[in-house]
């Protein structure tokens, strides 16, 4: 264990004093904070240029209104009311007689006119859109432009066209509008959280309103940094391993220690890393966010479950990459390995928004208790607003224990056999041989 | 009592028998060579003392103990390719592989050996700063900075230029002194002749010689004939009895034929040309390495 520990320490030792270390440690969380922010700054940045729109209304009752409700719309919102900069795009809506017997030949003409930058878009309003029981093949509404999935135009459109329709309803049914003015009057569904009971006093705490930030920010930025930790303490080890066999350093270690000891000194350097880096952004965080009066967001009961999967994190994938490091000859076996052995971190970044959206899922459930992706998504749903069942991280534990226990095994028999194998390239069949029979 | 004792050892790799049923001792204090061609099995044999590989078949004791697990603190290692941290001070990388060892007075033998290798100067600057030969002589102290009963040496002297070379030598021969056995495997004949107590060679895996240099030298009897004449080569090629001819110039050696009588070659020499100056000689280390690695009929032909 001494042993272990002398190799763990002077790893650490290189790492932490560089100017990397510190310069990415203030960096990471600049670029990653960054690109939310970027997000968030950029979501406003409109294209301003004014959008023209023909309409082909086969009704002759809706268009006009349209016209009005577009109008209404560009007086109040397209001009910023104090600076009287322009913020958002007018729409500007022209009526096109419907053609009746060349209607695809009109359509075809319309488009060419959106190809060639005459017009935005054209929507065409079929003639049952009123009432489509009768004809439900007539009642269609269609929204013609080069990207109309994401267009802010035809979501804005949506509203003043069922309006209409709602007021030609109305009186078709012979009621006033004036009779039913709230038919107009949207209500917004509020997300609240749960009521409670004080346990000491007995008294019902009302439900807080759910706050974005907490239902959000807080799994995202928990899930962020142990991907982080990951990327500082874990990746680097395949490289790093990699790097001391090809010098040679790694057989003169090896003329005092075991190469599971060599294995595992490495292993811990990357834990200690890891520990650094995260104990500095939670104390820093839990510092800002105090001072900025949110201290009651700060997940504290996530933080020690935190720690506890960010440690077993790096050994069960610190093993496995220092295992295949050894089995790299140069940069480029190093390189062409790195894809495939971050792929298990990478996995639950990309359904985070799936887990994030429906936590308590089987889907979420069953993917969080998968001992690889258990440490990431785990805390993903445990940081949000209404936890996991309490058993939950406890069989997760169990299972990244026992895997990882399999892990650095595998790792270990990987590094033993490879770190003095030289000439042969890290063919998974070799892989798989060494892990087998050691 | 012997510091190394291989049984029987044997180490396949896939296919390839790197050792072969190979049984050595190695006594304490001695320094002991190994030769042989590359890729002969002396570094595996090294490895395997070191516990780095294990051995398939075969027993090895080191300090009269059967090794299993443990690499053991008192041996010191120093493998063909050299390998330290680039970006540690000299000072630091010593340290580290002290402390590894769990050396005593670490510092103390930091100080001692960076001013016997004049190397103190370098003591705080990176290893990247160093020359190659700086660097090997760092690797030395690093290998015998916990003072070793039992150092083990693959290759020292490769790349060394003659004075760098001299250092290490008087420094393992001071280490001898000193009780420490020393195993180093070299592929210059004349280092081993001359620090050796003993000599171990493998060849395609196999133990072909072991023992004293007297001894090995005694089994291939006195047939060269080292001699320096007037004339060149040419008078030698007709000569009865000459097996083979080694032209070095000034001096011709000769391998005299078995049953052939050195005083007869004299002779005839002697009515062909005038002699200078002449010696009946065992053959050398090197001489008997190259009969050895070298087919008869391919030595021929390049004769």
């Amino acid at each position: 264990m001494r042993k272990t520990l002398q190799i763990a320490l002077r790893d650490y030792k290189a790492a932490v004093k560089t100017k990397g270390f510190i310069i990415g440690l203030v960096l990471a969380p600049i670029f990653m904070g960054g690109g939310f922010l970027g997000i968030l700054l950029l979501k406003d940045q409109v294209d301003t240029t004014d959008k023209k729109i023909s309409v082909i209304d086969h009704t002759g009752v809706i268009a006009q209104e349209l016209i009005v409700a577009a109008e209404e719309r560009n007086a109040a919102e397209v001009y910023d009311k104090t600076s009287e900069e322009k913020i958002k795009p007018a729409y500007l809506i022209e009526l096109v007689v419907p053609d009746t017997s060349q209607l695809k030949a009109q359509r075809l003409d319309l488009s060419n006119k959106i190809r060639s930058n005459q017009l935005y878009a054209f929507l065409e309003i079929g003639p049952a859109v009123i009432h489509p029981e009768q004809n439900s093949e007539a009642a269609y509404i269609n929204y013609h432009s080069e990207k109309s999935a994401l267009d802010d135009l035809r979501r804005w459109i949506v509203w003043p066209i069922n309006n209409q329709l709602r007021r030609l309803r109305l009186a078709d049914a012979g009621i006033a509008e004036s009779q039913v003015k709230d038919l107009f009057h949207w209500v917004s569904v509020e997300g609240m959280g749960l009521v409670s009971q004080d346990v000491e006093t007995g008294k019902v705490e009302d439900a807080r309103k759910s706050n974005e930030a907490e239902a959000v920010a807080i799994p995202i930025v928990m899930l962020f940094m142990m991907f982080l930790m990951m990327m500082m303490g874990a990746v680097p080890l395949l490289t790093a391993v990699m790097e001391e066999k090809s010098m040679r350093i790694a057989e003169v270690i090896l003329g005092s220690v075991r190469p599971f000891q060599f294995m595992m000194g490495k292993v811990l350097s990357g834990v200690g890393i890891s520990l650094t880096g995260s104990a500095i952004y939670i104390l820093a965080g839990i510092y800002v966010i105090s001072q900025m009066g949110l201290g009651e967001f700060i997940p504290y009961h996530i933080i020690p479950w935190f720690f506890i999967f960010m440690l077993l994190n790096i050994f069960m994938f610190g093993s496995i990459l220092a295992g295949l490091g050894a089995t790299c000859n140069d940069a480029k076996d190093a390189q062409s390995l790195s894809f495939p052995a971050m792929l298990p971190m990478l996995l639950p970044m990309f359904i985070l928004f799936p887990v994030l959206k429906e936590p308590l899922s089987a889907f979420s459930t069953w993917l969080s208790l998968f001992p690889p992706f258990t440490p990431m998504l785990m805390i993903l749903r445990q940081s949000t607003p209404g936890g996991v069942p309490d058993w939950q991280p406890w069989l997760g534990l169990f299972g990244v224990v026992t895997f990882t226990v399999l892990a650095v095994w595998v790792g270990g028999r990987i590094f033993r056999v490879g770190i003095l194998m030289q000439g042969q390239p890290p063919k998974l069949a070799n892989i798989v041989r060494w892990a087998i029979k050691g | 009592m012997n510091s190394v004792e291989l049984e029987n050892v044997t180490k396949t790799f896939r296919d390839v028998v790197a050792v072969n049923d190979l049984s050595l001792n190695v006594p304490q204090g001695c320094v002991y060579g190994f030769i042989g061609p590359n890729g002969s099995g002396k570094t595996t044999t090294l490895r395997m003392i070191m516990n780095i590989f294990y051995p398939d078949n075969g027993l090895i004791r080191v300090f009269g103990e059967k090794l299993h697990g443990a690499c053991t603190d008192r041996i010191g290692y120093m493998p063909e390719e050299r390998g330290l941290y680039k970006n540690m001070k000299v000072k630091e990388v010593l340290q580290f592989y002290g402390n590894l060892k769990n050396g005593k007075n670490i510092a103390k033998e930091i100080d001692y050996w960076l001013k016997k290798f004049d190397l103190h100067p370098w003591a705080s600057k990176k290893i990247e700063t160093l020359s190659k030969g700086m660097s090997q002589k760092v690797q030395f102290i690093a290998t015998i900075i916990s003072r070793p009963e039992l150092v083990i040496l693959d290759e020292p002297f490769t790349g060394l230029d003659p004075v760098n070379a001299d250092i290490i030598k008087d420094a393992v021969l001071d280490l001898q002194k000193q009780g420490t056995t020393i195993i180093f495997s070299t592929h210059d004949m004349n280092m081993a002749e001359k620090m050796c107590d003993f000599i171990f060679m493998i060849f395609n895996g196999k133990k072909v010689l072991d023992g004293t240099l007297e001894n090995i030298q005694d089994k291939y009897s006195s047939d060269t004939l080292r001699i320096r004449c007037d004339d060149g080569s040419a008078i030698f090629s007709e000569l009865q009895g000459v097996e083979k001819i080694n032209n070095f110039g000034h001096m011709h050696e000769l391998r005299l034929s078995k049953n052939s009588d050195p005083q007869k070659v004299l002779a005839e020499i002697i009515s062909k040309t005038r002699i200078q100056s002449f010696e009946i000689a065992k053959p050398s280390l090197h001489n008997i390495f190259v009969r050895i690695v070298r087919p008869e009929g391919k030595e021929d032909n390049d004769a």
